[in-house]
């Protein structure tokens, strides 16, 4: 069961009022949502991806103050995974890739990352509607190509098609053309 | 340890919380800090002899606004990086309108006093301790929000720490004219400021650091 926005957020205000019953079950729908969110992002091993969930969850639970009642529930919770995320992999000292690094590093280097993101959008621009879909779905969103194939009603083989001809030609236009 | 077991204990343990928490919590340890500030000021430096004279006079209330309504400013901005979904920054432009308006007052000074005794106006008698003193009363200031910030949940460590610096040194120059008889704007724009900005220097980088959770 995937929980909403609406219903996470009303049993963290109740939690907050002291409802332990509802910080409870909080706690327990967070746990499939950090799973998927930490294996889509940390690209690590289980290990590694469980003691993610259970850092976030006990920063979850003894942060909880710091969430604001008035605001989005969804943004609290994945600033504080990201957070546990970075903390994590600098804690280890392994260098593993990070999904969505460009958004981590918005505030160091904001300029740089709007431009590399425009140029993207630029690239993928100049591609068949489906064929650009395919690749933001599967390259920079990070879904598989069975869950982009679902999202989109189409075969997976169709998908895999889209992506490798779409980043044959940026290849092409990046090689040949740009300069 | 399993996650279900991680979960039946924690809940075990969860107390109602209010709603401006995050507020009590700085402003608990701003007041620790300055209880110690308001100390060193009264017990080393000593309180002008003639503050109650001072009080109703322009240039100690110039004085007070500027570091007050900065220290209003910095607080604002530090109580959103206590949050964990702080990427969105606002009424940061709010620490802008005590500096302008200062900087307006001491373009009017010049233009009253000869170019001959600008020199002096600006150095005053202080200048080369005052901002060592703002950066030292900060420090108190400082651990007390760092004790703020240990139940807080700050995701950009440095930008945390510069704003906990900056309202740290905007309090304690706040604290620092009770001892000071500088009269000048251009005198509290540069050495106050630069005092200041020394705090919240120290504070971009201790907090990677020491705001680590």
């Amino acid at each position: 069961m995937r929980a909403n926005e609406d219903e996470l957020r009303g049993l963290m205000i109740d939690g907050l009022d002291g409802n332990a019953g509802a910080h409870t079950s909080l706690l327990r729908l967070l746990v499939p949502l950090l799973r998927s969110y930490y294996r889509r992002h940390a690209n690590g091993s289980a290990d590694d991806i469980e003691d993610l969930v259970q850092e976030t969850l006990i920063a979850v639970h003894t942060r909880r103050a710091t969430y604001d009642r008035d605001r989005p529930f969804a943004s609290w919770l994945f600033a504080i995974a990201r957070y546990k995320m970075i903390d994590h992999f600098r804690r280890v000292r392994r260098l593993q890739p990070i999904e969505g690094m460009e958004e981590l590093l918005v505030a160091e280097a904001f300029e740089g990352a709007s431009i590399a993101r425009i140029d993207v959008d630029d690239l993928l621009g100049t591609l068949p509607v489906k064929q650009a879909r395919m690749i933001r779905a599967t390259r920079i969103d990070g879904l598989s190509v069975a869950e982009a194939a679902a999202a989109d009603g189409l075969g997976e083989s169709d998908v895999k098609v889209s992506v490798h001809r779409g980043l044959k030609s940026l290849m092409a236009r990046i090689q040949g053309g740009g300069r | 340890m399993n996650t279900d077991d991680l979960i039946a204990q924690l809940s075990t343990d969860v107390p109602r919380v209010r709603r401006h928490s995050v507020g009590w919590r700085l402003g608990l340890g701003l007041a620790g800090g300055l209880i110690v500030s308001l100390t060193i000021v009264v017990a080393v430096m000593g309180v002008r002899p003639d503050l109650s004279v001072a009080m109703h006079g322009f240039s100690f209330w110039m004085k007070w606004t500027y570091t007050i309504s900065l220290s209003i400013a910095a607080v604002v901005v530090t109580a959103q990086l206590a949050r964990p979904d702080s990427a969105r920054l606002r009424w940061l432009w709010l620490l802008a309108i005590p500096v302008a308006l200062l900087a307006g007052l001491g373009g009017l000074e010049l233009l009253r006093t000869p170019p001959g005794e600008w020199l002096a106006m600006w150095l005053g008698e202080s200048w080369m301790v005052c901002p060592w003193r703002v950066l030292t009363l900060a420090a108190p200031i400082f651990v007390g929000l760092l004790w703020s910030f240990r139940r807080l949940a700050p995701t950009r460590l440095r930008a945390a720490g510069a704003a906990a610096g900056l309202a740290a040194g905007a309090f304690a120059a706040t604290v620092y004219c009770i001892h000071c008889p500088e009269v000048s704007a251009i005198f509290v724009l540069t050495w106050y400021s630069l005092g200041i900005v020394l705090a919240a220097s120290a504070g971009a980088l201790l907090g990677p650091r020491l705001l680590r959770w």
